[in-house]
C-alpha cells in the first residue's frame, strides 16, 4: 500500500513538474514571440513623428525580425541597386534616425521592422547639391525604388547564404544576442522569415516579369499590388506603374460632390483609400480590428488636415499674379472647378491608357468583398470599369514632379510643351530641385548616377496627352509657372 | 565454491569498472574545468598610470581582431623580406625601452591566448627629436607622425598571401624566437590550438580584410601619419566600393591630436576634419571601431577611462626656446587674423567660429576628404551600436566644408591642413603657389624655425622617408591649396609671419 501511495505521490510530483514546465514554457513563448511593447515615446511625440515612424500594425504579419533586416544589406549588397545599403533604394532617411522614414520598429516578442504609409509618402528635396535634404511628410517619395526593395528581400531569401550560420555570424559583429535568442533566431525566426519571403515571390511574379519595364524611382504599380496581394488574382498581362501621389490635405476630396480618389478614381473616399493601402502594408487582415480602425481614423484626420508645403524659393509676385489670369483662362476649368477631383475620360485627356487596363470592375468587386470579410465597413473601391483619370487638385504641385499620372514629364515647363518636345529619356529620383523649370533635375552626371532611367517609349510610360496650354506664348507660360509655384 | 568465486571475481571486475569510471570522471571533470578556466578568461593588461594605459592598455579590440602574441612576434621575422626594414619599427611603430610591444598595441588574455591588437595610441602618439642625435621624446595623443598605417596593412596582407603562412613555418619561427629568449617551446595545448585552428583562422581573417579593403590600392599612397577614415567604413558596411563615384573614393587625412577633448565637448565643437559629429562620446566610439572594437566586444570601462583622461589632458608645452618678444609681437596679428576661427589662444578656445564648419568654397582646401563622407554614409552610421541604448550613433551629419580647429599644441600637429599637405606652419602662411610642392614625411626631427618636422631629409641610416607630392593631378587628395589669401594671413609681411609663428609656439 505504502508502495502504491509512494508511486502515486511520485506521479503527482511528475505531473506538477510537467504542468509548471508547461506554464513556464508558455510564459517564455509569450515573452519571446507575442508580448507587445509600445513604441518609445518619441515616436508619438508629434503627429509628424507618428506618421513617419509610428507602427500601423504591419509588424505582425509583414514584419521582418530586426537583426535579419539589419544584416541583409551587408550580406547581400550585390542585390541592391547600388552602394549604400538601404539608402541605395532611395528611402527617405533622416540623419540621426536608426531607420528610414516609413520603417517602423516594434517589439512583438522580438524587435521587428515593417512599414507604414510614410515610406512611399514622404518627399525629399534639396535646393542645391550643397545641402542636406528636407523631408516633407505626406509628399510623394519620388526617390524610392520600391520595386527594387520588393525584389531585394525576396532575392535575399532565395540566396543559399540566407541561412542561420551566415546571418548569425554577421549579427555577432554588431550585437550580442543572448544564447536563447540565438537559438530562437537559428531555429525559428530565420527559417520562418525565409519561408515567408519566398512565399512573396509567387505574388511578386510580375515584379520579375522580363518584358515589363522597371517602375523606376518614385513609382509603383498600385492596382496590380492590390490585385495580386489582396485578391490573389492570377497574373495577367497588365501593368500600370504610376507616380507616388502626395497625400496631404485629403479633406479637399468631397465624395458627396462626386469626387473620387486615386489617379483613376478607383476609390470612393479617403477612408477607403487609407484602409486599402494600410491593408496592403499589413499583408493580411488586421491583427486587432479596433486598433486598426483607430489607426485609420487617426490617419484620416492627420492626412485630412495637413497642408501642402510652401515653395521654398522666392516667387515673383507680380509675375505670379499675371500667371493667375492665364491659369483662370486655361487651367481652372479642370483644376479649380467643380470638375476637379472627378474623372476626365481618357479620350479627352489623351494620356497613357495602360494604368486603366490594370484595374477592372471585377477586381473592385472582389476586393470589396475581401475587405468586408475582415469585418471592415467602408465605401470602398468604385465598382465600375476605369474610364479616365482624375482632374487633379494642384496644391503643392511644385513638389509632385515628375508629372502626369505615370510621372512621364519631368517638369511643369515640359508639361506646357507639345508632346513632341517633351523629353523622351530622363532620370528620376535625384532630389536636387530645378527652380527654373519647376521639378527635379533629371539630366546630368549626378541625376544619371542617382536616378533611374525613364524612357517614354516603354510600356505604360507614354508622355502623350494633356496637351493644354502648350500653345501659349512663352511669356504667359512663364507667368503661369510662376503662379503654379504659389499653389 | 566456484559460484562464490565467480561472484567475487565478477564483483571485483565491477568494482574495478566503478573505480575506473570514477577516475575517468574525475579526469574529465578536472580537464574540463581546466579547459573552461583556460579558454574562458578575458583579462586585459591594464596600467595604473593613465599615460601608460593610453599607450598600452586595451580597448577590447583583441576580442575580434586579436593576434596571438607569439604570432605577432614571429611575423616580422618570418616575413622579414616583406618589410621595408628590420622589424615592426620599419613601419614606423615606436618601441619604448623595456617594452615588447610598440606604442598603440595592447595585450589581453582571451580564450586562452595572449592576444594583441590596437588601441587609440597607434594613431595618436608620436615622437620628436631636437636633433638627429637626440633621444626621441614620446608624446601621447599627438598624431602618430612616423607610423605608416597603410604599409602596416600591406605587410599583414602580404603575409596572409604568402605560402609560408602555415602552422609549420609560424610555429617553427616562434620556437626559434623563444629559444633565443631562453624560453622553452610553447605549451603543447597552445601549439595544438594554433596549429589546427588559430593560424588558419588568422589567415582567413587577414585575407577577408584584404578583400574588403582592396579599394585602398587605387588611392595615392598615404605615407606615415595619414589614414583614409571613412572609406574603410564603407567597406565595413560592405558597400561595393567599385560602384561608388570616383570623387568619393579618396579621403586621406592627417591623424589629429586628441588632447583637450573636454573643452571641445563643452563647446559642442563639430569634430572630425569635416565637423561631421558634435558628440565626443560618439566620435570616440567611432574612432575605436577603427582600432578594431565592435559594439558587442568593446571594453566600455577601459574606453571610458581613456576618454576621461583625454578630456583633461593638456597639450604638451613647446620644449624649445621661445623668443618672448617676437611672440608678443605675433599675438595681435594672431588675434586679428586667426582668433575668430582658431580660438583666443592655445588654452582658451573661445571665438565666434571656433569648432564650426567653414564652407568648402571659402576655405578652398582639397575637397576629397569632404566628398568621401556622404549623406549615405551618415544615415547608415545611424544603425551602428543599435541595440545598445544611447550608444547608438545619432549625431553624424553630412557637412559641406571643413571645421575650424583650436590650435592647442599646434607645434606637434605638423604637417598641416586636413590632408597634411603643408609641412610647416611657416609654409602655411605662404600662398599655395609658394608652399613646397614635394616634401618628406615620417622624420621626427623638429624644425624650430618653421614649426613642423624637418621635411627635406629623404633618408636616415637606411630608413627612407615618404615623399609627399602635392600634385593633385597625379595624387588626388594631396593638394596643398586653400586656407590662403588676405584673411588667412598669407599676405602678411615676412616679419609679421615670423612673429605669428613664434606666438604659435606658446599654444
Amino acid at each position: 500500500m505504502a508502495e502504491i501511495r509512494k508511486k502515486r505521490k511520485g506521479w503527482k510530483i511528475c505531473l506538477a513538474v510537467i504542468v509548471l514546465l508547461a506554464i513556464a514554457g508558455g510564459i517564455l513563448a509569450w515573452q519571446k514571440f507575442f508580448r507587445e511593447e509600445p513604441q518609445p515615446d518619441w515616436v508619438t511625440s508629434t503627429p509628424d513623428m507618428r506618421f513617419k515612424y509610428g507602427s500601423i500594425g504591419a509588424e505582425y504579419d509583414a514584419g521582418i525580425p530586426y537583426w535579419i533586416f539589419y544584416v541583409l544589406p551587408r550580406l547581400f549588397p550585390e542585390k541592391l541597386p547600388g552602394p549604400g545599403g538601404y539608402a541605395s533604394l532611395g528611402v527617405a532617411w533622416e540623419q540621426g534616425q536608426e531607420l528610414p522614414i516609413g520603417f517602423t520598429k516594434k517589439v512583438i516578442g522580438f524587435p521587428r521592422v515593417a512599414n507604414n504609409c510614410a515610406s512611399c509618402h514622404t518627399a525629399s528635396y534639396r535646393k542645391s547639391p550643397n545641402e542636406n535634404p528636407t523631408f516633407v511628410p505626406t509628399g510623394p517619395n519620388h526617390t524610392l525604388n520600391l520595386e527594387a526593395f520588393f525584389r531585394f528581400v525576396v532575392d535575399c531569401a532565395k540566396d543559399p547564404r540566407f541561412n542561420a550560420d551566415e546571418i548569425l555570424s554577421e549579427v555577432a559583429l554588431v550585437y550580442k544576442l543572448s544564447f536563447l535568442d540565438k537559438l530562437i533566431y537559428r531555429f525559428i525566426l530565420i527559417p520562418i522569415t525565409k519561408k515567408r519571403l519566398l512565399e512573396r515571390e509567387q505574388q511578386f511574379a510580375w515584379v520579375y516579369h522580363k518584358d515589363f519595364p522597371e517602375w523606376g524611382r518614385g513609382r509603383d504599380d498600385a492596382m496590380n499590388l492590390t490585385k495580386y496581394f489582396l485578391i490573389k488574382a492570377p497574373m495577367d498581362d497588365t501593368l500600370g506603374p504610376t507616380d507616388m501621389p502626395s497625400i496631404w490635405n485629403l479633406k479637399k476630396y468631397k465624395p458627396e460632390k462626386g469626387m473620387l480618389m486615386n489617379l483613376a478614381g478607383d476609390s470612393h473616399d479617403a477612408r477607403s483609400v487609407i484602409i486599402d493601402s494600410a491593408l496592403g502594408l499589413l499583408g493580411a487582415g488586421p491583427h486587432n480590428k479596433q486598433d486598426f480602425l483607430d489607426q485609420v481614423a487617426w490617419l484620416e484626420n492627420y492626412l485630412g488636415n495637413i497642408q501642402a508645403p510652401k515653395y521654398p524659393f522666392p516667387i515673383e509676385q507680380a509675375k505670379a499674379a499675371a500667371g493667375k489670369v492665364v491659369f483662370d483662362q486655361n487651367c481652372a476649368r479642370c483644376h479649380a472647378s467643380e470638375r476637379t477631383g472627378t474623372r476626365v475620360p481618357v479620350e479627352e485627356v489623351g494620356t497613357d491608357r495602360e494604368r486603366l487596363r490594370s484595374w477592372s470592375k471585377q477586381a473592385a468587386i472582389e476586393s470589396n468583398k475581401i475587405v468586408r470579410s475582415f469585418g471592415i465597413e467602408r465605401k470602398g473601391l468604385v465598382e465600375n470599369e476605369p474610364s479616365g483619370y482624375i482632374a487633379a487638385f494642384l496644391d503643392g504641385i511644385w513638389l509632385r514632379a515628375p508629372y502626369l499620372h505615370n510621372g512621364s514629364v519631368p517638369t511643369l515647363r515640359d508639361l506646357l510643351k507639345p508632346v513632341a518636345q517633351r523629353p523622351e529619356v530622363f532620370y528620376r529620383g535625384y532630389d536636387v530641385y530645378d527652380s527654373k523649370d519647376v521639378g527635379f533635375i533629371t539630366a546630368g552626371a549626378e541625376a544619371e548616377r542617382v536616378g533611374t532611367k525613364y524612357n517614354v517609349h516603354e510600356r505604360a510610360s507614354g508622355n502623350q496627352g494633356h496637351e493644354y496650354g502648350t500653345q501659349l506664348p512663352a511669356a504667359e507660360k512663364d507667368a503661369l509657372i510662376e503662379y503654379l509655384k504659389t499653389l | 565454491m566456484t559460484d562464490t568465486n565467480a561472484t567475487s571475481s565478477f564483483q571485483r571486475i565491477l568494482s574495478r569498472i566503478g573505480l575506473i569510471t570514477v577516475v575517468i570522471l574525475v579526469v574529465v571533470l578536472a580537464g574540463g574545468a581546466y579547459l573552461l578556466g583556460r579558454f574562458s578568461v578575458d583579462t586585459p593588461v591594464a596600467y595604473q598610470d593613465n599615460a601608460e594605459h593610453f599607450k598600452y592598455g586595451s580597448l577590447g579590440s583583441e576580442h575580434e581582431f586579436g593576434v596571438p602574441y607569439w604570432i605577432w612576434r614571429a611575423l616580422p621575422e618570418l616575413f622579414a623580406d616583406k618589410l621595408p626594414g628590420k622589424g615592426w619599427e620599419s613601419l614606423g611603430f615606436v618601441f619604448e625601452r623595456g617594452k615588447d610591444l610598440p606604442i598603440g598595441m595592447s595585450k589581453r588574455r582571451y580564450r586562452g591566448f595572449d592576444l594583441v591588437w590596437l588601441n587609440c595610441a597607434f594613431c595618436h602618439a608620436g615622437t620628436v627629436r631636437e636633433t638627429p642625435q637626440s633621444e626621441r621624446q614620446v608624446y601621447a595623443a599627438m598624431p602618430a607622425n612616423t607610423f605608416d598605417f597603410r604599409a602596416f596593412m600591406r605587410f599583414l596582407f602580404a603575409t596572409g598571401e604568402d605560402r609560408r603562412f602555415t602552422p609549420q613555418d609560424i610555429l617553427r619561427q616562434i620556437k626559434t624566437i623563444r629559444a633565443r629568449e631562453k624560453l622553452g617551446d610553447l605549451p603543447l595545448l597552445d601549439r595544438l590550438v594554433l596549429r589546427f585552428y588559430g593560424i588558419y583562422l588568422m589567415r582567413e581573417r587577414i585575407l577577408t580584410l584584404r578583400d574588403r579593403l582592396s579599394f585602398i590600392k587605387e588611392e595615392p599612397e598615404w605615407g606615415p601619419g595619414r589614414v583614409d577614415t571613412f572609406n574603410p567604413l564603407k567597406a565595413y558596411f560592405n558597400f561595393p566600393i567599385d560602384q561608388l563615384p570616383k570623387e568619393e573614393r579618396i579621403g586621406t587625412t592627417d591623424f589629429p591630436s586628441i588632447w583637450n577633448q573636454g573643452q571641445r565637448e563643452e563647446r559642442k565643437m563639430e569634430l572630425h576634419w569635416d565637423g561631421n559629429n558634435v558628440s565626443l562620446e560618439e566620435r570616440n566610439r567611432s574612432a575605436a571601431m577603427g582600432a578594431g572594437i565592435t559594439p558587442p566586444t568593446a571594453d566600455r570601462p577601459a574606453m571610458k577611462r581613456v576618454a576621461n583622461w583625454l578630456r583633461q589632458l593638456p597639450s604638451p608645452a613647446y620644449p624649445f626656446k621661445i623668443d618672448k618678444e617676437l611672440a608678443a609681437r605675433g599675438a595681435p596679428v594672431y588675434q586679428k587674423y586667426c582668433a575668430d576661427c582658431h580660438g583666443a589662444d592655445g588654452k582658451n578656445f573661445s571665438g565666434k567660429d571656433v569648432g564650426k564648419v567653414t564652407p568648402i568654397d571659402e576655405i578652398g582646401t582639397d575637397r576629397h576628404r569632404l566628398d568621401s563622407y556622404t549623406y549615405t554614409v551618415a544615415v547608415n552610421q545611424n544603425a551602428i551600436f543599435a541595440g545598445y541604448g544611447d550608444e547608438r550613433f545619432s549625431h553624424f551629419r553630412k557637412t559641406f566644408g571643413y571645421a575650424n580647429s583650436p590650435l592647442d599644441g599646434a607645434w606637434l600637429r605638423a604637417p598641416y591642413l586636413h590632408n597634411g599637405s603643408v609641412p610647416t606652419l611657416r609654409d602655411l602662411l605662404e600662398p599655395s603657389s609658394k608652399r613646397p610642392k614635394t616634401f618628406y614625411r615620417g622624420y621626427d626631427v623638429y624644425d624650430q624655425k618653421k614649426l613642423g618636422f624637418v621635411a627635406d631629409v629623404a633618408e636616415e641610416k637606411g630608413k627612407k622617408f615618404f615623399l609627399y607630392d602635392t600634385d593633385e593631378k597625379t595624387q588626388p587628395g594631396n593638394s596643398n591649396r586653400g586656407h590662403e589669401g588676405y584673411r588667412f594671413g598669407t599676405e602678411l609681411s615676412a616679419a609679421e609671419k615670423e612673429a605669428v609663428v613664434e606666438y604659435l609656439k606658446t599654444f
